[in-house]
């Protein structure tokens, strides 16, 4: 197999036509994206719970059992472990599976199956078995929902070696890099920031496309500050940079393993700065493998120590202060400043 | 016809019963004097009145999430009433009637909806020991099953006479911390009930995907263990057999399965819209037909033991306890956003100490990435 992701994934890309476009949300991109990767690859099924007369908790399948039948969306016993361990089952038969974690904090039950099979099959037999699977899981607070419904507990997946961690912004990107995640021949775990399922409209090409599964995005430029985040964040960042006395570059990572370290940084060795974004909690979060990075291969071009404005490491809160946990532009903002006003 | 009221392979009705949809009695009932059996009636109605106050409270914000134990109330109340105090209950969002059974304040039932801090919720409610004791509730579904059976191992080993009851959705079976609960159950001869709460759907799908087996009783056989399967919606059926197994449990002679089967007869919870994945008017129908506290309340008139002034009372009764108890929650105050370290290990750390600093300079308007050396702020 090619281990270039930009020309595998390219060969089979309709070129991207902005003349069409729809402005949809992203769990609608999440949809459409299913829906074509589907109608052009028979071996691809959806698993998961809920998925398919609802349509998903979230609506991400809707329509599609309808378009595609139970044999390809399949309504599962309520086992996430089972759907896990059947969906690696599948893609040893050289399918697709497309399982879908109703929820982040749902997915632990399936740990067994992600250490033993998800991750470990490609190594363990040499390279003779590949896992096609893309695992989708809603992640991430600000919905004032139950306990185990706002995790961001993505670094446990970041830890283990053998499968691709992809995040997702807006619904072009959405689109884009879910298409390229079901089609790549890695495992991928697809993180979707459910908190911006709805309410950011973007036009999006209406044809299937991917995008490079292994390049981070920088979504603007500037000279003074790297911002590295990714998922709801994004938009955050954005809100802050407009209201802040520096010049931003954001880095949209994308793919969280692994980590496009060239793009990190060329871009902070061009700023001197850093302030790393997330929302999960601090310790061992992202934010910890980012930082350290910069110091093993960037500490002669800092000006500032690096920042992390992240989530506290606390379980993720009551709703009557879950605003206070959750990371938001402000907070990103005081760290810039912070790394700003700081001098050797 | 028979077949699309019912989401199991078995044919309907097929089930242990005592009481029948109209209010007769097929067999001797069990013993239970005038002032238990308006006890149970008085908790079915409490648990429709409460519940009904928490949807609207729910619809005006004041809650959540509420989650209905509509046209289920005798399978968990008819369990829990086979309890004795000491004994134990590991329970899940949809046991409404076990909770008041048992006297747990309903300012603590709708106080956990409002998805508050839990100190902040335990400090401003005074919470009351109730005559059993209760796990906490548990949203991870599956997980209470194997910690029930693990608290009932202590008192296999303790020589103790407790006894555990544990509670389950029909969805929930599919879940592997549901078998390894069974599993050990079986093993270790536990003194623990299980009861299955098969209201036939687990969110949009019906039980027939959550398991092969013609039943989830016969579940049991694989286990070693005995099982049961009852008409969740009569209550004396389900007192009857929850009753035998639990003095089966208390005597030494191990674990025992129930299958309750009942109808979840509205939403999910209050995020669900079912409408999106059942038309099942005809079910509902039927199952509206075999209504748990219609045809209890039918026995007790029948019986002279409920009478309209009787009825008038209590329900007078429970209306005020109902908004004494709301008023109670609206008096509790929103969390200090600093709760969210409390409770997380014992003892201090350099870290809780930064991050609580962090926190409160956030929220007073001052930069909390400003230290630079470790040593914190000077504010
Ligand atoms: C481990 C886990 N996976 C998924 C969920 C999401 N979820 C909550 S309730 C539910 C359905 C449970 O159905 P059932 O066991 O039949 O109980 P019921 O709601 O019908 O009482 C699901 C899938 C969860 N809470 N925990
Ligand atoms: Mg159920």
């Amino acid at each position: 197999m090619s281990n270039d992701l930009d020309t595998e994934l390219d060969t089979d890309e309709t070129a991207i036509d902005p003349q069409e476009t729809e402005t949809i949300n992203l769990i609608t991109a999440v949809n459409r994206t299913l829906h074509q990767e589907m109608d052009r690859d028979e071996s691809i099924r959806l698993l998961g719970y809920d998925i398919g007369p609802l349509g998903g908790v979230y609506r991400g399948t809707e329509g599609l059992l309808a378009e595609f039948g139970d044999k390809r969306v399949i309504d599962t016993p309520l086992s996430e472990n089972g759907i896990i361990g059947t969906a690696v089952g599948m893609a040893m038969r050289g399918e697709r599976p497309v399982p879908e974690i109703q929820f982040m904090g749902f997915f632990y039950p399936a740990f067994g199956q992600f250490m033993y099979a998800v991750v470990k099959m490609y190594k363990r037999t040499g390279g003779a078995l590949e896992l096609p699977m893309t695992i989708r899981i809603p992640y991430g607070g600000g919905v004032k929902a139950l306990e185990y419904h706002q995790e961001s507990t993505e670094t446990y997946f970041i830890h283990t070696p053998g499968v691709r961690v992809i995040c997702a912004s807006t619904p072009a990107q959405t689109k884009g890099l879910l298409a390229a995640s079901i089609r790549t021949v890695d495992p991928v775990i697809f993180l979707e920031p459910k908190k911006i399922y709805r309410g950011v409209d973007e036009p999006v090409p209406t044809a299937a496309y991917t995008l490079p599964l292994n390049k981070a995005r920088i979504v603007q430029t500037g000279s003074d500050v790297t911002v590295l985040t990714w998922g709801a964040m994004v938009q955050q960042a954005q809100a802050a940079a407009t209201d802040v006395d520096a010049d931003v570059e954001i880095v949209d990572l994308r793919s969280l393993s692994p980590l496009d370290i060239e793009t990190i940084l060329d871009s902070v060795s061009k700023t001197g700065r850093c302030v790393v974004f997330h929302e999960a909690r601090r310790t061992l979060g992202l934010g910890a493998e980012l930082s350290a990075l910069i110091n093993e291969y960037a500490l002669d071009r800092l000006k500032a120590p690096i920042k992390r404005a992240t989530g506290y490491d606390v379980h993720f809160p009551g709703h009557d202060i879950e605003d206070d946990y959750l990371p938001d532009d402000d907070r990103v903002r005081y760290a810039i400043e912070a790394v700003m006003s700081y001098e050797f | 016809m028979a077949h699309e009221m019912w989401t199991e392979e078995r044919p309907p009705e097929d089930f242990y019963r005592i009481l029948d949809p109209n209010g007769e009695l097929q067999t001797d009932p069990p013993e239970l004097d005038e002032e238990e059996l308006l006890k149970l009636y008085r908790t079915f109605i409490a648990t429709r009145i409460l519940e009904e106050k928490m949807l609207n409270m729910q619809r005006s914000g004041e809650v959540s999430l509420v989650a209905r134990t509509l046209g289920e109330e005798a399978t968990p109340l008819g369990c829990a009433a086979a309890l004795q105090p000491d004994d134990w209950i590991f329970y899940t969002y949809r046991q409404t009637p076990a909770l008041l059974y048992w006297k747990l304040p309903m300012v603590e039932v709708i106080a956990s909806a409002t998805g508050r801090e839990p100190e902040t919720i335990a400090e401003q409610v005074d919470t009351e020991d109730t005559p059993v004791n209760f796990s906490p509730d548990y949203t991870p579904i599956g997980t209470n099953v194997v910690n029930g059976v693990g608290a009932a191992m202590t008192d296999a080993f303790n020589d103790r006479d407790t006894v555990t009851m544990v509670f389950t959705g029909d969805g929930s079976t599919s879940q592997g911390a549901f078998h390894d609960g069974m599993n050990f159950a079986g093993v270790f001869d536990v003194p623990a009930v299980i009861v299955c709460q098969n209201n036939q759907w687990a969110i949009s799908e019906p039980a027939h995907r959550q398991t092969g087996s013609e039943t989830f009783a016969q579940k049991a056989d694989a286990y070693g263990l005995p099982s049961a399967r009852v008409d969740g919606n009569d209550v004396f059926a389900v007192y009857e057999t929850a009753r035998t197994a639990v003095e089966r449990a208390r005597s030494g002679n191990g674990a025992t399965f129930i299958e309750c089967v009942t109808y979840r007869m509205g939403a999910h919870n209050t995020s669900d819209n079912p409408n999106r994945y059942r038309d099942d008017s005809e079910q509902r129908a039927y199952w509206e037909d075999r209504d748990p506290v219609d045809r209890y309340e039918t026995y007790l008139r029948d019986q002279g033991i409920l009478e309209d002034d009787t009825e008038a009372e209590l329900r007078d009764g429970i209306n005020d306890q109902v908004d004494d108890a709301v008023e109670r929650v609206r008096s509790i105050s929103t969390s200090e956003p600093e709760r969210m370290f409390d409770t997380i290990l014992h003892g201090e750390s350099w870290r809780e100490r930064h991050q609580r600093a962090e926190l409160h300079r956030e929220l007073n308007d001052m930069n909390p990435f400003v230290d630079f050396t470790g040593e914190g702020f000077d504010e």
